[in-house]
């Protein structure tokens, strides 16, 4: 079974966009500030909404915020 | 403290004056040996008063949860369901065992079972939400 992990760029992301403070983005996504820590240090990992509405604070699109990051190649169609 | 904290301390400290004070009618009922539809509606009105009150504030309260808090919560109430269970299993199978198989019990035993599983249930499922949020926060968050 090939091993896969969600890995982002939010703590970047959140500095580029005038220092914005975890709250701030937590307010933004309609989340607690603990989950937007939680989700920044890979701890969880959110549902597809809730990284829609994150991708949307920053103006960008889920796959600019959020990388797949898997040991085997996507499967061919 | 985040509105799921609240709610694990909450339910922990309801559940302790309910399970006593549920302990204390059970007490009344065996000393004047009660039986019948006075001890039984008299549980029943105080358990649906408690059990409308609790319904109406969980749903207050998951409505401003998140879904990572949904999800601990969840889990936590997993635990407790799972918790219950085994109490009540080991519960029957120790009582047995120790009794014997052809020994007698008391009728109150089998509510006072209950009221200490409904107790440890809540127990384990508050006190793995607020562990939950220690560590997060010893881990710096």
């Amino acid at each position: 079974m090939a091993s896969s992990q969600l890995s982002n760029k939010i703590r970047r992301l959140r500095f580029d966009n005038g220092q914005m403070t975890q709250q701030q983005l937590a307010d933004k996504a309609g989340v607690t500030r603990q989950t937007i820590i939680a989700i920044e240090s890979g701890k969880y990992t959110p549902s597809l909404l809730l990284a829609f509405h994150i991708a949307r604070a920053f103006g960008l699109s889920v796959e600019q915020v959020f990388q797949y990051d898997s040991d085997d190649s996507p499967p061919q169609h | 403290m985040n509105s799921l904290q609240k709610k694990a301390w909450f339910e922990l400290f309801t559940t302790t004056v309910a399970v006593i004070i549920s302990g204390i009618g059970v007490g009344i009922l065996v000393h004047f040996n009660a039986k019948g539809v006075v001890g039984l509606m008299s549980f029943l009105i105080a358990g649906l008063i408690v059990g409308l009150y609790s319904h109406l504030r969980e749903v207050r309260l998951w409505a401003n949860l998140d879904e990572r808090e949904k999800k601990i919560a969840f889990r936590a109430f997993v635990l407790g369901a799972y918790t219950f269970v085994l109490f009540v299993v080991i519960a029957s199978f120790a009582t047995l065992f120790l009794i014997g198989g052809r020994g007698r019990i008391a009728v109150y035993a089998l509510p006072v079972i209950s009221l200490i599983g409904i107790f440890i249930s809540q127990f384990m499922s508050s006190a793995a939400i607020l562990i939950r949020f220690a560590r997060e926060q010893a881990d710096g968050q």
